[in-house]
């Protein structure tokens, strides 16, 4: 345990020495803190979107934040944190702009399934974009379809980025109960789902 | 068969703020209720299944390295040798404006060097002593050449004078006797033209003579008649 927390500080200063020298304009410096997160967020969108597209989309686009605020980058929160929460910004952003472009106008009385609800509606459209290779992940992603995008987010932050229920409250702005109950909502239909699959195959 | 603790117990088993004492009471009631038990170990196949997942590899990309190296060429900080001496210029031209604005002396003697400030004059003696020695030498020097320059020129004018005069007398002696070969000439027509009108007036007169004796005749003839 011991040896671990000396890994992740020396992760942490890792990442706050790249960040100091791409902050003097070094490249090799920003594409070493580049490779190190890309994966993460790549994947992360992935789940989130549910084509690679989009995945692709988001994780320019968070990078692209990350170069622009670098400079604010105080060392009180951890970097992986921080680039997090710009994710998490991100994701609410794209949702929104998608949501103006492709849905038919709702009535604000409607039921209304949040920021992120029409994440994972490209899908059908770009067959070659699918996550297709994988069968493994085909049955994640099938899964994380029945839930709306809200839950959705909830789930990536606690099963996949292992956050507790304050993490994920703080960043999304909500109450620790409020994750706690979508949370479990959340279980409650991917059990469903599960059992289904199970069943199936 | 459903429990009112199972949504509480099911956040709780996910929660990780769990005191010792409370995940041993959890554990208890999961062994106790069986709709709990089978409810969390669903979700922990839920779980499971989610955990399948594979990283998947990132496509490529450039990874925002043209737009870092874009922004950043453009203000590369000048390194080492040159960013340590980048106020060397500005020294050196404000040395010299106070050099300017304080009329800065700088003398070197067998005494060594000295500086002075607001053009002090003490030292100058000599070179403004030199400074009439020359005034004067250069003076003479002048009027020396002035004084040459002024005796040729008026041997000069002598010269031109005369030449002048010279050519004047022989052109005034050429015109004189022009002019007298032209008064005589004149004279001479003069002389032929008043010959010319006294025998005409001769010749009229004999005329009017002619005239006034054959008047006389014809009177005298007209005084015979009568």
């Amino acid at each position: 345990m011991r040896q671990q927390d000396g890994d992740l500080m020396s992760l942490i200063n890792e990442d706050e020495a790249l960040i100091a020298a791409a902050l003097k304009g070094s490249a090799y410096a920003w594409e070493k803190l580049v490779k190190r997160y890309e994966s993460k967020i790549y994947n992360h969108g992935l789940r989130l979107t549910g084509n690679s597209s989009d995945a692709m989309d988001l994780m320019q686009e968070v990078f692209l934040g990350v170069y622009r605020n670098l400079h604010r980058f105080r060392g009180d929160a951890k970097f992986s944190s921080w680039i997090f929460r710009i994710a998490h910004n991100k994701a609410v952003d794209m949702n929104r702009r998608k949501r103006l472009m492709t849905a038919p106008p709702k009535f604000p009385n409607e039921e209304d399934g949040g920021e992120f609800d029409n994440f994972p509606g490209r899908k059908e459209l770009e067959p070659e974009n699918r996550v297709g290779e994988n069968e493994q992940n085909q049955r994640v992603l099938k899964m994380l379809n029945e839930l709306n995008a809200e839950l959705r987010s909830i789930v990536e932050l606690k099963i996949f980025q292992s956050l507790t229920f304050d993490e994920i409250a703080e960043l999304q702005d909500i109450s620790a109960n409020t994750v706690k109950t979508r949370f479990y909502s959340a279980l409650k239909k991917l059990k469903v789902v599960s059992e289904e699959q199970n069943v199936l195959s | 068969m459903s429990c009112p603790k199972t949504q509480y117990l099911v956040q709780e088993y996910f929660s990780e703020e769990l005191s010792a004492i409370a995940r041993s009471e959890l554990d208890r009631h999961l062994s106790d209720c069986g709709h709990c038990n089978a409810e969390l170990e669903s979700v922990l196949l839920a779980q499971q299944d989610l955990e399948q997942w594979q990283e998947q590899r990132v496509p490529h990309w450039d990874r925002g390295l043209q737009l870092f190296r874009q922004e950043h060429r453009i203000e590369r900080p000048i390194s080492g040798f040159w960013l340590s001496w980048q106020w060397a210029p500005t020294a050196v031209s404000l040395a010299m404006f106070c050099v300017l604005i304080f009329n800065v002396n700088v003398r070197s003697d067998e005494s060594g060097f000295s500086i002075s400030f607001a053009g002090s004059d003490s030292w100058d003696n000599g070179l403004s002593a030199r400074l009439t020695e020359f005034e004067q030498a250069q003076r003479l020097q002048m009027e020396q050449l002035v004084s040459r320059v002024e005796s040729r020129q008026d041997s000069n004018n002598v010269q031109l004078l005369q030449a002048v005069m010279q050519q004047t007398q022989q052109s005034t002696a050429e015109s004189f006797d022009q002019m007298y070969a032209y008064f005589e000439q004149q004279r001479l027509l003069d002389l032929q033209d008043m010959r010319a009108g006294y025998e005409q007036l001769v010749d009229s007169d004999y005329e009017t003579i002619r005239s006034l004796q054959q008047l006389v005749n014809y009177v005298g003839y007209q005084s015979d008649i009568r």
